[in-house]
C-alpha cells in the first residue's frame, strides 16, 4: 500500500493527529462550525475525511429589545466528508462531558 | 489525468487525490460562501479546483438555480461529500498506480525520467518515498 511508512515515535504536531486516525475526534472550523466524526485520512495541509460526521454550526442571535444574545445550534449528519483543511482550526479528542 | 509533473506531484502527495478519484460521480460541494452544488464531477485538479457538470445549484438563501457546468476555485471549496458506496482507499490506490503508470511509461525506452532510480534493486515506490519523507505526504490507517 502506498501510504508513507511511518514512524512510531511523535516527532512534530501533525504526529498527534496520526495518533488519531480511525478515532472520533473533535474538529472545530472557521465560521462557528464543529465536526465531530472518525478520522479516516489526514494530509499536511489538514484536508482530512471524516466518516459518521456531525457538523454543528453556532449561530448568536441578539434579541432587538433586551440586547440578550441567543445561541442556537444546528446539526447534521452526512455519512462520509472531505474537508479542506483551510477551514481547519483545531483537532482534538472528542469533548468529554463532566 | 494531470499533465503536468508539478500538479502530478503536488495530488500524488495530498488528499486532493481521492477527489480526483470522484471523476464521473454525482457529489454535493459545499461552498465557503454557505452555497451548495450538487452535480457530475467533470475533472479536479491538484488546487481543488473542480469541475461540475448537470449541475443543481443552492445559493445561501435557499434558492435553487440549474446551471450545465460549473467551475468551483479549490479556496471555495469548503466540504466535498464522498458518495456513500465509494471505497476511499481503492480510489486512492488506483489514482496512485494511475500516476506511477505515466511516471513509468515515460522512462521506458530512456525516455524523460521523472524521477531517477538509485538502483534497479529499489522499487520505484521506495524511492519516492524516500523523498516523500521530506515532503509531508499522505497518512492514513495502516492495515
Amino acid at each position: 500500500m502506498y501510504m508513507q511508512p511511518t514512524t512510531n515515535t511523535v516527532e512534530e504536531p501533525l504526529d498527534l493527529i496520526r495518533l488519531s486516525l480511525d478515532e472520533r475526534i473533535y474538529v472545530k472550523m472557521r465560521n462557528d462550525r464543529e465536526l465531530r466524526g472518525r478520522l479516516h485520512a489526514y494530509d499536511q495541509h489538514l484536508n482530512m475525511i471524516l466518516g459518521d460526521v456531525e457538523e454543528t454550526v453556532t449561530t448568536v442571535e441578539i434579541d432587538e429589545e433586551t440586547y440578550e444574545e441567543l445561541y442556537k445550534s444546528t446539526k447534521r449528519n452526512i455519512p462520509m466528508l472531505f474537508v479542506r483543511g483551510d477551514g481547519v482550526v483545531l483537532v482534538a479528542p472528542p469533548l468529554r462531558v463532566g | 489525468m494531470a499533465d503536468s509533473l508539478r500538479e502530478r506531484t503536488i495530488a500524488e502527495n495530498s488528499m486532493v487525490i481521492l477527489l480526483q478519484g470522484l471523476q464521473g460521480q454525482v457529489t454535493t460541494v459545499d461552498l465557503k460562501n454557505e452555497s451548495t452544488a450538487r452535480g457530475r464531477v467533470v475533472n479536479v485538479d491538484a488546487f481543488m479546483n473542480i469541475r461540475l457538470k448537470d449541475v443543481l445549484y443552492r445559493d445561501r438563501k435557499g434558492q435553487l438555480t440549474q446551471l450545465q457546468e460549473l467551475f468551483i476555485t479549490g479556496r471555495n471549496v469548503r466540504y466535498v461529500h464522498i458518495p456513500d458506496h465509494i471505497d476511499i482507499m481503492k480510489t486512492i490506490e488506483s489514482q496512485l498506480a494511475k500516476i506511477h503508470r505515466v511516471r513509468n511509461f515515460a522512462s521506458q525506452g530512456g525516455g524523460r525520467k521523472e524521477y531517477t532510480k538509485k538502483s534497479k534493486k529499489h522499487s520505484g515506490a521506495t524511492s519516492e518515498t524516500k523523498r516523500n519523507e521530506k515532503i509531508k505526504g499522505l497518512r492514513t490507517k495502516e492495515t
